[in-house]
Formats: structure tokens, C-alpha cells, sequence
């Protein structure tokens, strides 16, 4: 524990990370910093280990070696609860809600509130405080459910994604870290997504985006960072960097690439 | 942190309040998925499993001698012969919501009344006090059946829990399996023959008892603890869980749900209640039902599913499995009084099973649409 190296605007620093599949190299010491509010987008062929690096930071799978900071403070995740412990969490694509349960009781899963006194003791749920927080959660998000009590079933793939990532926001207060959010959604659709995402940079999270949209990165994020073979080659400021440049060092020529 | 506040007000801040606006009003689109009341009334299938129990009744009421059938004593006593697969439903349904099924809650019932019968005559008397019909220790082995029956049954369906979350099997195969063993057991330990020297004090006590003269005791048991498990279901975080892990087994785990904790308590909880149907088998007929209840997990499900329960999971409707469980016990008993072949009531809760489920599927889909 490094207290005296506290650090109140980096949000997750990774030093030095490598991870080994056996004899395969997927991360060879990257390194990388995610500020306070800031959205980077983690940008990669197949393979170049953007995803092996998101599971590690949010404790799904366990570094080879290296060394991961939480607010400056050295930390080893060892799974997926002691990342919510810290305040890390990832939004799985549609995998982080239960489709038959109404929006407030997929938002509040595994934190319930509870009814005061004898009733709390038996287990017995305060729905409506849990439909009034989601309500107000939500509306803090730009997502203006007029019915919380509907199943989540019946939402859009984009109301359900931005939900997902609700509920990601409203527990986590260090990280937000996305594999493909908009992956399967039509364009109406990412952009609710993308206005949840910017919401919650808004409130001080650091966001890790990994996508393959790069030209949507290029506007969106704040900071591009180029993972090939399991190495950063390059952290681009998003409003100072092009499309090419992205492409460039992404697929490891120089102005070879057609430009699209 | 600064880029990203330029970057914002730079490119996007006009843009995000203009789709914010779209959202809302994209969003509350699904806001007519709201139903009015009666709308909600007409789409539940626990609804339509009353509406054809009033007809049944109504029919077997015209069509028996002097309507004897909708007599309120013939129907408390269809209510009393309905008290244990009406438990039995009921937990069939919770396991369904959580997107398991107990094919052995009835060699479950069978063993953990075996069982307990065994306890009582233990705890009761000496063998030879037993054969001369008295229990000098009466009150006392009514207290440990009872409790044995709530052991043995929860134990049995924990393992149920354990060998499909430890042992990673799909429920229907874990409680086919368990279901045998139950089964083999009990036969093993009564060589096939019913238990005797159960007190008769039970049945006066209890099992033949009626409130008001009217409505047998064992009906209210089972009413009661029906009507606790709805509130559980419905009110508190173990049916929100039970849902939650039934709807996505994955999502409620990455909520922080210990779901093999969940699964296997709710096992238990199953067992415990096939236990007190068991106990109801020693109190109604002074005697365990070896031969008998083998298939009383089947209808179960049958009556839960009749009721609106999926077998997909992440819902229940108690309501529904209870009146779903009166279905085979109505028609058993009409044709029984009218004098036709009681296994007409198979065939009868087949076709019924089917067209409740069709018209599930179908309101299914229009709610989906």
C-alpha cells in the first residue's frame, strides 16, 4: 500500500501489465492512466488484447504481472465484487439485467432497499422508495422512463443497454469499463448509450470504452489509446488526432491505409 | 478532466440536449405497455384457470344428484383432498420462477412421511404400548413427526440443491435421479407396506378436524402457508432473488447474488414443504402412502404451469398454481360423485394443461409485441 502516493484525479492507473495464456503473450506490459471524468476509448484489431486488459482491471481475470492503482493506491482485484467494492464496474452486453424483472428491481438488484424496522428484519422490500430513487437515477442519466414499473423485457436494445449502464453508474463512483456497448444496436439506439456514457464522465468517473467504432471514439472520447499485439502504441488526444492517425497505428502501417 | 469539459462543451453540449429530449420521448413510448386494471385482470392466466374452475363446478353442480357437488361441504372436501398438492404447487411454482423444477417433492413426501411416522412411533411409546394403542408420550411425538417431517423433507430437497449447483446438473435430471432414490428408499425401508399404529388422535386432532364444522383444518394449513409464500414471492428480497435468478441466472450472480446459496435454500425450502404435505398423509389417513404421490412432483409442475408459471423462469403466479392445483381434484370428485371412471381425470387435466399453456404462449406474445 502506497498511501503517501495518493491520488485524487487518477482513477485507475495499470503499470506494467502482462498476461499469459500459456506460451501467448496477450498483454506485454501496457501501461495506462484513466483521469477523473475522462473517456478513453481502448481501440485494437482482434487479438490485441483490449478486452483481456478490461477483464483484468475489473477483476474477472488475474494480471501475470504488473501492477494496477485505484486512486493511486495499489490494489490486486481479486474478482468481480471486490472490483464493486472499489467502485469499478463493467457493463456486460445485456448480461447484467434479468429481462423479467421490472426496471427499478433490475436497477437496485443486489441493493435492495429495505422497509424500516420489523418488516426490513423479515426481508420484506421498499418498492416504492426503490421506483422513486430509479426514477430520479435515471432522469439524472437523461433517461426519461415515465413507467419504472414496466419489465425490462419489453425496452428497446438501447433503453436496455443505457439501463445496464444506469445501473453500472449509480453504484460505481472510481470506473465504468464497456466492452462494445452499442455493439448490437442500430444508430437511434447508440445514441442514448453514448449520452449515458458522457452522463456519467459528467459525474466524475472515469470511463474505458472498447470499441470498434473508431470513427465514433474519434469524436466521442477524450482520449483514444492504440493496443496492438498486447502493447499501447500510441495514447492520442481524441480532438488533436484523425481517423487515420488512429488507423495508422492501429493496423502498424504509416499512410498506407486507404483513408475511409 | 478539462479536455473532457471543453471537449464537451466544444462538439457535443447542444447535440446531448437535443437527443436527450428524443430520448424521453423514445422512452416513454413504452409507457402503454401499462395496462389498465382490468386490462391485467383479463390477461392473467390465473383469471382463466378460475373462470374454467366456476364452470367445472357449475357443470358437476348441474349434473350431479340434487347438486350435491356445490354443496359448501362437498367443496370444503375438495379443498381438503386439493390441501396437499395445493402446498406441493405452490413450491413447484417458486422453483419454476427460479428456473428449476423438484421432479421428487412426491417420493419426497413419500420417504420424509415414512420417516416420520418411524419418529413418532419412536418417540411415542414402547412397541408393545403402541400395539395396545396407547401412546403414553403422545404430545411429545407430535412435536417430533412434526419436525421430523420439516427436517427430512427440507434435507432431501437441499440435496436436490446441492447435486444442481455443486455437481452442476440440470435440475430435471438431479430430481429425476433423487426422485428414484426417494422412492427406492422408502420401499426398501416398508417393504411396500403402508406404515400402521399411527394415533388416531392425529386424525381427530387434525386431519379429520373442521373449523366452524365446515372447513377442514389441513385446508387451512395449506391455505396459510400458500398465502405466505405469495407474500414472500411478492414482497420480499428471497422472491426478488428467486426471480431474478430464474430470469438470468448470469445477471443476478454479477449483481452480487450468491445464487448457488439462493438455488440451494430454495431447494430446501421446496423440501420443507413436501415434508408438511407428507405430515398431512399421517394426519388425514393415520398411515403413510408408499404406492401413492410418485407423480405428485409431475403435477405439481402441471398445476403451476396451469396457472401461468413458465418453465422459463424469472416468474411466479401462486395464485395461479393454487387454483391450478384444484383443477384434477374438482374434476376427480365430480366424476366420482356422477359415477364415472375417475381416470377421465387425467385425460381431462392433459387437455386442460395444454390449452392453459397455448393461451399463455399467446398472451405472451401479444404482451411482447
Amino acid at each position: 500500500m502506497n498511501i503517501c502516493k495518493v491520488d485524487d484525479q487518477i482513477a485507475i492507473e495499470v503499470k506494467g501489465i502482462k498476461k499469459n495464456y500459456g506460451h501467448l503473450q496477450a498483454l506485454r506490459g501496457v501501461d495506462l492512466k484513466v483521469v477523473k471524468g475522462e473517456i478513453v476509448a481502448l481501440i485494437g484489431d482482434n487479438g490485441a488484447g483490449k478486452s483481456t486488459l478490461a477483464k483484468i482491471i475489473c477483476g474477472a481475470i488475474q494480471k501475470s504481472e504488473g501492477e494496477l492503482y485505484f486512486w493511486g493506491e495499489k490494489t490486486d482485484v481479486q474478482s468481480i465484487n471486490h472490483a464493486h467494492k472499489i467502485g469499478v464496474f463493467t457493463v456486460y452486453q445485456d448480461l447484467s439485467l434479468a429481462p423479467d424483472l421490472p426496471v427499478s428491481d433490475n436497477l437496485f438488484l443486489g441493493r435492495e432497499i429495505m422497509r424500516n424496522g420489523f418488516l426490513g428484519k423479515l426481508g420484506v422490500l421498499d418498492r416504492k422508495t426503490m421506483r422513486n430513487e430509479s426514477k430520479k437515477a435515471l432522469a439524472a442519466l437523461g433517461i426519461g422512463l415515465k413507467s419504472i414499473s414496466v419489465d425490462t423485457r419489453a425496452l428497446s436494445g438501447g433503453e436496455r443497454q443505457a439501463l445496464a449502464i444506469a445501473k453500472a453508474v449509480t453504484w460505481a463512483n472510481t470506473a465504468l469499463i464497456m466492452d462494445e456497448p452499442t455493439a448490437a444496436l442500430g444508430a437511434r439506439q447508440s445514441a442514448i448509450v453514448y449520452d449515458t456514457i458522457r452522463a456519467a464522465s459528467a459525474r466524475g468517473l472515469a470511463v474505458l470504452v472498447i470499441s470498434h467504432d473508431i470513427p465514433k471514439m474519434v469524436s466521442f472520447a477524450d482520449r483514444i489509446v492504440v493496443l496492438r499485439h498486447g502493447c499501447v502504441v500510441a495514447s492520442l488526444e481524441a480532438k488533436k488526432t484523425t481517423l487515420q492517425e488512429v488507423l495508422n497505428f492501429m493496423l502498424g502501417g504509416r499512410g498506407e491505409n486507404k483513408d475511409d | 478532466m478539462i479536455s473532457r469539459a471543453q471537449n464537451q462543451k466544444d462538439n457535443s453540449n447542444s447535440e446531448m440536449t437535443e437527443s436527450n429530449q428524443a430520448n424521453v420521448k423514445h422512452l416513454s413510448s413504452i409507457e402503454q405497455k401499462e395496462l389498465p386494471f382490468y386490462e391485467v385482470i383479463l390477461r392473467s392466466t390465473a383469471f382463466w384457470i378460475l373462470v374454467i374452475l366456476v364452470i367445472l363446478t357449475a357443470i358437476f353442480g348441474y349434473l350431479t344428484p340434487n347438486n350435491v357437488f356445490i354443496k359448501p361441504e362437498t367443496l370444503f372436501t375438495i379443498g381438503l383432498n386439493a390441501s396437499q398438492i395445493l402446498i406441493l404447487a405452490v413450491g413447484a411454482t417458486i422453483l419454476l420462477a427460479s428456473k428449476n423444477m423438484d421432479l421428487s417433492i412426491g417420493t419426497n413426501l413419500i420417504l420424509t412421511s415414512t420417516l416420520a411416522a418411524k419418529v413418532l412411533k419412536i418417540v411415542a411409546g414402547t412397541p408393545q404400548e403402541i400395539m395396545s394403542g396407547s401412546y403414553p408420550n403422545l404430545t411429545n411425538a407430535v412435536i417430533a413427526a412434526i419436525g421430523a417431517s420439516i427436517i427430512f423433507g427440507g434435507l432431501f430437497g437441499m440435496i436436490n440443491g446441492l447435486i444442481v449447483t455443486k455437481l452442476k446438473m440440470e435440475a430435471f435430471i438431479a430430481s429425476l435421479a433423487t426422485m428414484m432414490i426417494y422412492w427406492g428408499i422408502s420401499l426398501v425401508i416398508t417393504q411396500g407396506a403402508s406404515e400402521v399404529g399411527i394415533p388416531r388422535a392425529l386424525q381427530l386432532g387434525f386431519g379429520h378436524k373442521k373449523l366452524f364444522d365446515l372447513i377442514p383444518y389441513p385446508l387451512i394449513v395449506a391455505l396459510i402457508i400458500s398465502g405466505v409464500m405469495w407474500l414472500v414471492m411478492r414482497f420480499t428480497k428471497f422472491g426478488l432473488y428467486t426471480c431474478a435468478i430464474g430470469s438470468s441466472a448470469e445477471s443476478a450472480e454479477r449483481s452480487g447474488i450468491r445464487t448457488d446459496l439462493y438455488i440451494i435454500s430454495i431447494f430446501a425450502l421446496v423440501g420443507v414443504l413436501a415434508g408438511i404435505a407428507g405430515f398431512f398423509d399421517l394426519a388425514r389417513f393415520a398411515t403413510t402412502n408408499p404406492q401413492g404421490h410418485q407423480t405428485d412432483g409431475l403435477m405439481a409442475i402441471t398445476a403451476a404451469v396451469m396457472g401461468g408459471t413458465s418453465l422459463k423462469g424469472g416468474r411466479a403466479s401462486i395464485p395461479g398454481a393454487m387454483l391450478g392445483a384444484l383443477i384434477p381434484t374438482i374434476i376427480q370428485t365430480g366424476l366420482v360423485i356422477l359415477g364415472v371412471g375417475a381416470f377421465y381425470q387425467m385425460i381431462a387435466t392433459g387437455f386442460f394443461l395444454v390449452i392453459a399453456v397455448y393461451l399463455d404462449k399467446k398472451r405472451y406474445a401479444g404482451y411482447l409485441d
